[in-house]
């Protein structure tokens, strides 16, 4: 499937929170905390860009939220995948595999 | 948005964009605190570390419209399939409900479906005969004028009477005289027979109607002399000339008369009724005589004026043309009759009884939907209490019942459209030829939406209250009451209990009025016409040859020949022919005179005298009989001898009697031989001699005595109406009436004819009583099982009140028959107190009926009897099933609540 610039990125950004919350259910600082974690502090995100994906993801059925208490005992809002998420990190994962091996492909080439 | 179930309640939707933006700003907060502490911890000053964390987290105005802007929508379209999903649930609850207890659901929709549909459909019958306006402009105006004879019985006018009120009166603003018979209309070879009406000047302008096509009648066309021109009505033009335009100006036959056709009258205006076409009178000119009594006449009262007005005024007028010209006029005084009320005639007063009833119908079965309802809200009480405890909110229950009496109201109103339906074609099948106007009847569309709106209206208001009352009300109480009080039994059991006995009653008077009607029309078909009926076929007849010297003979010969083919068709056994077949309405009455002999030479001049001699007259109908007549007819001879081939054209001539005649004017019992001279009828002043007796015969109406009657020979005295009927006597009617139709045009084509069959006409005679006899009959029943279903629902209720008292009583060892008898108790004496009341009011009411009653008293014992024993007995087997239900009563089960 052909996808623009625009979609690329935020499809970036979707399949990194869906699977961060792969592990289970995370307020918000929580996933940004673990993305910049895994991605070595070579990922960084503009946090509105992570809710923006947050709010995107939900509002499409893949995630949903709940307010729960934090560890520190804040009011926080809390995202779990739903099935549909979980289909969708597998297929996105995929497509996303192929896709950085054809760009891994082309830089490589001499 | 996928929620999974367990999460529908656990979490709440935003409620709006504010909120959206709220949460939002929350989740921000929370972000930002967090990374402000995550920064501190790495060594930042507090102001540095919000800083970044506010520069790190981009621009939050931004965020905020994006998030607003998908999640609106979303939140809309959630809210409604939260709503929807809800109405769902109530609406699978509601049928599970209809499902645990179908039979409160089929009572409560065939209560409603048979209030809505009954009412509907009588109504819009009623309602259509008596209440529709007349299809004419100010109809309270029109206004049907008659003489008064010194017996005081109603006349038609003579011309010159009717020109000295048109002359004299203060208070019509336009009068018409008509008539109406059927005439002859041949084009193209063919000829038909139509009902035509001739009319004076005036007549248009009194009714205010104007044709759709060409022309309507011009002074030159109401002249004496003038050519004959005709308004067709939209129905004649239809059927004879396919709705052609072309229509206006082709002139048609009526006999030997060329008639122009210049007009078309608008459909639903064909006055008086069954007229298919109209001309002008004033070409045949005016009668002078006074006694010439011809004419019916409608007028238009003037503005402002009333029917009682105009009474007065044509009274005086004609009491002083009675003063004025003496002897010479019959007419002594005359009156003014609303045109709508002299066409709905007798049945008015029932009309409007029926009508008052089927409203009160409706309110019966909208209070048994109530019963109903609050018997079962009355059972559920502890259902909706727990539901209040487990949070359901008043107006999610008052969903949830609107939702169950929505549905209710909703199969009951489809149902009852359905019975509306199927009732009114019921009613309009029965075509009642002598209730006037019924084919203009259809469904009342404004009288059902009236019904549905009013019983929903009552299913819905019901609801309401049983939610108000049900989460209102101290849930405490209800929990532990419910079932175990007969609390709000007495004096809502009385109420209920009342409801059921005024059903009752009323079924009683309508069922006793259904009774008479029946038994009366019973004793009518009962009654021997004195004539043959089966197998009988009339053939309607206009000879209207030009009256030329040889027209008798013609129409002598053309009859001869009809009679010899109607023989020769397979099956006819007799053939007469006649001048009036039963009820025609067509025979002449009159005063014959008792000669001395047959020798008698008789002047004109010498007549009067003769009649003022009152022992020398007498009275009777005057009927033109063929030698086949009698033997046709299956009348049969009691002495002396009927008509025979000797008895020829010239000879002497005879007549026969009936027995009626025979006894009135010759006691002693020696009629026959004597002479008599009837010439008024016809002109004919020969004396006749009376050769025969023959069996009376019932022609005007079965149920009055058989009238006076003078029988004489067709070929002696012909007569000079152009209208005549063969009858035939036959093994089946419908064949014959084929075969008749393809042999009689092989004598003269272009003589109309139309065929009937005796046993038609007959039923035609007594359609009024019939008509009322169905709809009195299906009222009452729709009234019985209305009540039946009143009862039934009662007696539920009662049982399931005193489920626990009735648990007791079976824990301490009552048996079966004593507990059903407990509860039949209940029903025998609603539906005595009912009977009763009921009874009594039909005494009162079913006067109303005398008119149409034959040979029943209106308090007639049979009737009152059979229908007090229907409805006892119906009422006990609507009370013995709930009866039954108590006594299987597991005692524990009901003291345990359960």
């Amino acid at each position: 499937m052909p996808r623009d610039a625009s979609d690329l990125l935020h499809g970036t950004l979707d399949v990194l929170v869906l699977k961060t919350l792969s592990w289970g259910a995370m307020h918000g600082y929580a996933i940004a905390e673990w993305i910049e974690r895994r991605g070595e502090g070579e990922l960084v995100i503009v946090d509105a860009a992570l809710y923006k994906a947050l709010h995107r993801l939900e509002e499409s059925g893949a995630i949903i939220s709940q307010w729960g208490l934090s560890d520190n005992n804040r009011r926080a809002k809390y995202y779990s995948l739903t099935t549909r998420g979980r289909a969708r990190l597998r297929s996105e994962s995929e497509t996303w595999k192929r896709y950085a091996l054809a760009v891994g492909r082309i830089i490589e080439s001499t | 948005m996928q929620v999974p179930s367990g999460f529908r309640r656990a979490f709440r939707l935003p409620a709006s964009s504010g909120q959206i933006a709220r949460d939002l700003e929350e989740e921000v907060e929370f972000h930002v605190a967090m990374r402000v502490k995550a920064l501190e911890r790495a060594g930042l000053t507090h102001d540095d570390a919000i800083t970044e964390a506010q520069r790190k987290f981009g621009d939050v105005q931004d965020l905020r419209d994006y998030c607003v802007a998908i999640e609106v929508p979303h939140m809309q379209r959630a809210h409604l399939r939260e709503r929807m999903s809800s109405m769902g649930q109530d609406l699978r609850f509601a049928l599970r409900q209809f499902r645990r207890s179908p039979s409160f659901a089929f009572i409560a929709s065939l209560t409603l479906a048979l209030g809505v549909g009954a009412t509907t459909a009588i109504f819009s019958v009623v309602n259509g005969v008596i209440l529709k306006p007349l299809p004419f402009n100010r109809p309270e105006q029109l206004v049907q004028l008659w003489g008064i004879d010194a017996n005081g019985h109603h006349l038609h006018f003579a011309d010159p009477t009717f020109d000295h009120l048109i002359a004299e009166n203060h208070t019509l603003s336009a009068a018409a005289e008509y008539n109406t018979g059927d005439i002859s209309l041949a084009m193209n070879g063919s000829a038909s027979r139509v009902t035509a009406s001739g009319v004076s000047k005036e007549f248009f302008r009194v009714l205010d109607v104007r044709p759709e096509l060409g022309r309507a009648f011009a002074p030159e066309d109401q002249q004496k002399g003038s050519p004959m021109v005709l308004l067709i009505s939209h129905g004649l033009w239809m059927r004879l000339f396919g709705g052609s335009p072309g229509v206006i100006g082709t002139t048609v036959r009526s006999g030997q008369t060329p008639v122009t056709v210049i007009g078309v009258m608008p459909a639903g205006t064909e006055y008086p009724a069954g007229t298919d076409a109209w001309y002008p009178r004033e070409p045949f000119g005016e009668d002078q005589s006074y006694t010439a009594h011809n004419w019916n006449v409608i007028a238009r009262v003037k503005d402002g004026l009333t029917a009682q007005a105009a009474t007065r005024d044509v009274s005086m007028v004609l009491r002083r043309l009675h003063a004025a010209v003496g002897e010479a006029t019959w007419t002594f005084d005359g009156t003014a009759i609303p045109l709508r009320d002299q066409i709905i005639g007798g049945v008015k007063v029932l009309l409007l009884l029926i009508l008052g009833a089927s409203a009160v119908l409706l309110l019966i079965a909208c209070a048994n939907v109530a019963n109903l309802l609050i018997a079962r809200m009355a059972v559920r009480e502890s259902e909706i209490a727990v539901r209040v405890a487990i949070g359901a909110g008043r107006g999610r229950i008052a969903q949830q019942l609107l939702i169950e009496t929505s549905l209710l109201a909703a199969v009951g109103c489809a149902g009852g459209i359905l019975i509306a339906a199927a009732g009114v074609r019921m009613l309009l099948a029965l075509r009642p030829a002598l209730i006037p106007r019924v084919g203009e009847l259809s469904l009342d569309w404004r009288v059902l939406v009236f019904a549905i709106v009013v019983s929903a209206a009552t299913a819905v208001a019901l609801a309401l209250v049983a939610a108000w009352r049900g989460t209102g009300g101290d849930l405490r109480a209800a929990l532990s009451q419910s079932q175990r009080t007969q609390g709000g039994g007495g004096a809502s059991y009385r109420v209920r209990g009342s409801l059921v006995v005024v059903q009752l009653a009323m079924t009683v008077v309508l069922l006793v009025g259904a009774g008479l009607l029946a038994r009366s029309f019973v004793g009518l078909m009962r009654i021997d016409p004195g004539f043959r009926t089966h197998g009988m076929v009339v053939a309607a007849t206009i000879f209207d040859d030009s009256r030329d010297a040889d027209y008798l003979g013609r129409r002598s010969v053309y009859y001869r020949q009809l009679a010899e083919r109607a023989l020769a068709i397979p099956g006819v056994t007799s053939v007469g022919i006649s001048d009036a077949p039963p009820f025609s309405n067509g025979s002449s009455n009159g005063t014959f005179l008792v000669l001395d002999n047959a020798g008698l030479k008789i002047v004109p001049s010498e007549l009067r005298a003769l009649f003022d001699d009152k022992t020398r007259t007498g009275y009777a109908t005057y009927r033109t009989a063929s030698v086949g007549y009698f033997k046709a007819m299956g009348i049969p001879l009691v002495t002396g001898r009927v008509f025979d081939a000797d008895d020829r054209t010239g000879g002497p001539q005879v007549a026969v009697i009936n027995a009626a005649l025979a006894h009135k004017q010759w006691p002693n019992g020696d009629a026959i031989g004597k002479v008599i001279e009837f010439g008024n009828i016809d002109g004919d002043l020969t004396p006749i001699t009376i050769v025969g007796i023959v069996g009376d015969t019932r022609e005007e109406d079965l149920a009055a005595d058989p009238a006076p009657a003078v029988y004489v020979d067709f070929d002696q005295r012909p007569g000079n109406s152009d209208q005549m009927y063969v009858i035939m006597a036959a093994a089946k009617e419908r064949p014959t009436i084929a075969a008749a139709r393809r042999a009689f045009p092989q004598v003269r084509a272009d003589i109309p004819m139309r065929f009937l069959t005796v046993e038609d006409i007959i039923g035609r005679s007594v359609d009024s009583q019939r008509f009322m006899l169905l709809l009195v009959g299906v009222f009452g029943t729709v009234a019985l099982l209305l009540a039946t279903l009143g009862v039934y629902s009662v007696i539920s209720y009662l049982v399931a009140q005193r489920g626990r008292e009735i648990s007791i009583r079976v824990a301490l060892g009552a048996s079966t028959s004593e507990i059903v008898g407990l509860v039949l108790k209940q029903g025998v004496m609603l539906s005595l107190v009912g009977a009763a009341l009921g009874g009594v009011a039909a005494l009162a009411a079913t006067r109303v009926l005398k008119r149409l009653l034959y040979q029943v008293s209106t308090s007639d014992p049979i009737a009152f009897a059979s229908v007090l024993v229907v409805l006892c007995g119906v009422a006990l087997v609507a009370s013995y099933i709930p009866a039954r239900r108590a006594a299987a009563f597991e005692p524990m089960d009901v003291l345990r609540g359960g």
